[in-house]
């Protein structure tokens, strides 16, 4: 069928993140209103000094909290995909501190999650066997945990994010995230704790699930599986860890 | 405390000037809104498409039948911006495939032949579409990129539902014609 081969084409053809239009639109609209009562965009000239945008990522980030609905998500300045995983610069949803859990997590043996999941799971030869095995949501993601690691806790997320759809979300500061190469495939380097949300097989956010990561995130794909390795660790080391993974 | 606003509140309040509301409904369209620059032509001009649709959607707010939904009513505005840009510049940007995100040299294959087979056939048909006079490009482009309904293209396109049917059977039947030849020994595994 023609009419769903383009669908699919669809969503394979390549499309740039766009930039935030907000400040410009609001500049523009300001500039025109009859009514100035704030001076035009006075934080519109505040982004443009890094050390406020960093304050008011936070500021952005609070009010989020206060704000934060589904649609609220919506809230966007750029977004980027890769391996299940959605990219955004902006603020996340509110997150409980300390004991977010994935939907319906189990956890089992290593060899029983092998039977659980549909695809293979990794396990990077670098740090051994995990220590702790849990599936969640029927089967959707493996999490591997090493806990006496080198760096402290070791967390290993694995889905079928090849699929192309969004297994999580991620509240980024753009800056933070690098482009890095994995066994020849593309990954993305994320420095700091971000917010993450683990996103449903319909489409919605868990949001018992959002949490805020421990130290620092690489995202990576193989064929079969993508794969979140977080923990507090440098980017060398998580590469490392990463290509010895099969 | 969460509070929330949806589009009618958001639009309602724009409506009285109310900028942070407005700001709402840029940031939950800003997506879309670039998508759909983007595939109508407008490449890397979308985002100023994007900013100069925002900027005359609220101007024209007022014209907003109350309980009609926001998105394709945008999305017109969207389109003729992205119609004037194109036609400016006398082309529109082609259309490319995304490079697979997973490289063939990664870890074990499944089924490489078949993925190769299908990956080549997306790329001629994004080629055909590319190719289409610019009626049916945008049509199908409306409908099977953008998931809009023929009620909603026909909002999106400014034309007549009639038009919007009939041009996209004859933009489906191109493509098939364009995509057949040859085909056959090809496709039967698929």
């Amino acid at each position: 069928m023609v009419e769903s081969e383009l669908r699919a084409a669809g969503h394979a053809i390549e499309v740039p993140p766009p930039s935030d239009p907000t400040a410009a639109v609001r500049r523009r609209l300001e500039g025109q209103a009859a009514r100035r009562r704030h001076g035009p965009a006075w934080w519109a000239g505040i982004l443009r000094r890094p050390v406020w945008r960093a304050v008011l990522v936070v500021v952005v980030a609070f009010l989020a909290v206060l704000v934060a609905t589904p649609q609220g998500r919506a809230v966007i300045v750029h977004v980027f995909r890769l391996a299940g995983v959605e990219l955004r610069q902006g603020p996340g949803p509110a997150h409980s501190r300390g004991n977010a859990a994935l939907p319906g997590e189990r956890q089992m043996s290593l060899e029983q999650a092998r039977h659980q999941v549909s695809f293979p799971i990794l396990v990077p030869a670098a740090l051994g066997r995990p220590g702790e095995v849990v599936v969640s949501d029927r089967g959707r993601v493996v999490s591997l945990f090493w806990r006496r690691t080198p760096y402290g806790l070791v967390r290993m997320d694995e889905f079928a994010g090849h699929l192309d759809h969004v297994y999580f979300e991620k509240f980024v500061h753009w800056s933070n995230v690098t482009k890095v190469a994995v066994n020849g495939t593309r990954g993305m380097w994320i420095k700091g704790p971000q917010e993450l949300v683990y996103i449903t097989r319909s489409g919605v956010p868990a949001m018992a699930s959002a949490r805020l990561t421990t130290g620092n995130t690489l995202i990576w794909g193989t064929r079969q599986v993508a794969l979140r390795l977080e923990g507090n660790l440098g980017k060398t080391p998580a590469l490392a860890i990463a290509r010895s993974a099969h | 405390m969460r509070r929330v606003i949806d589009d009618a509140e958001a639009i309602a309040r724009a409506r009285g000037g109310d900028l942070d509301a407005y700001g709402v409904l840029v940031a939950r369209y800003t997506l879309r809104a670039h998508r759909a620059a983007f595939l109508l032509g407008a490449g890397e001009e979308s985002d100023d498409v994007v900013q100069e649709a925002f900027v005359k959607a609220f101007r024209h707010l007022s014209r907003f039948r109350v309980g009609e939904s926001f998105g394709p009513w945008l999305l017109r505005i969207v389109a003729n911006e992205a119609k004037n840009v194109t036609r400016s510049r006398r082309r529109r940007a082609a259309l490319v495939l995304r490079l697979p995100s997973v490289e063939s040299s990664g870890a074990a294959a499944g089924g490489p032949a078949d993925e190769v087979l299908a990956a080549e056939r997306r790329a001629r048909l994004v080629a055909a579409v590319n190719a289409l006079p610019d009626r049916e490009r945008q049509v199908l482009v409306c409908r099977y990129f953008l998931d809009l309904s023929e009620a909603e293209t026909a909002r999106v396109l400014a034309w007549p539902l009639g038009s919007v049917k009939s041009r996209t059977s004859r933009a489906l039947n191109r493509l098939r014609g364009l995509l057949v030849p040859g085909e056959q020994n090809r496709v039967s595994s698929g």
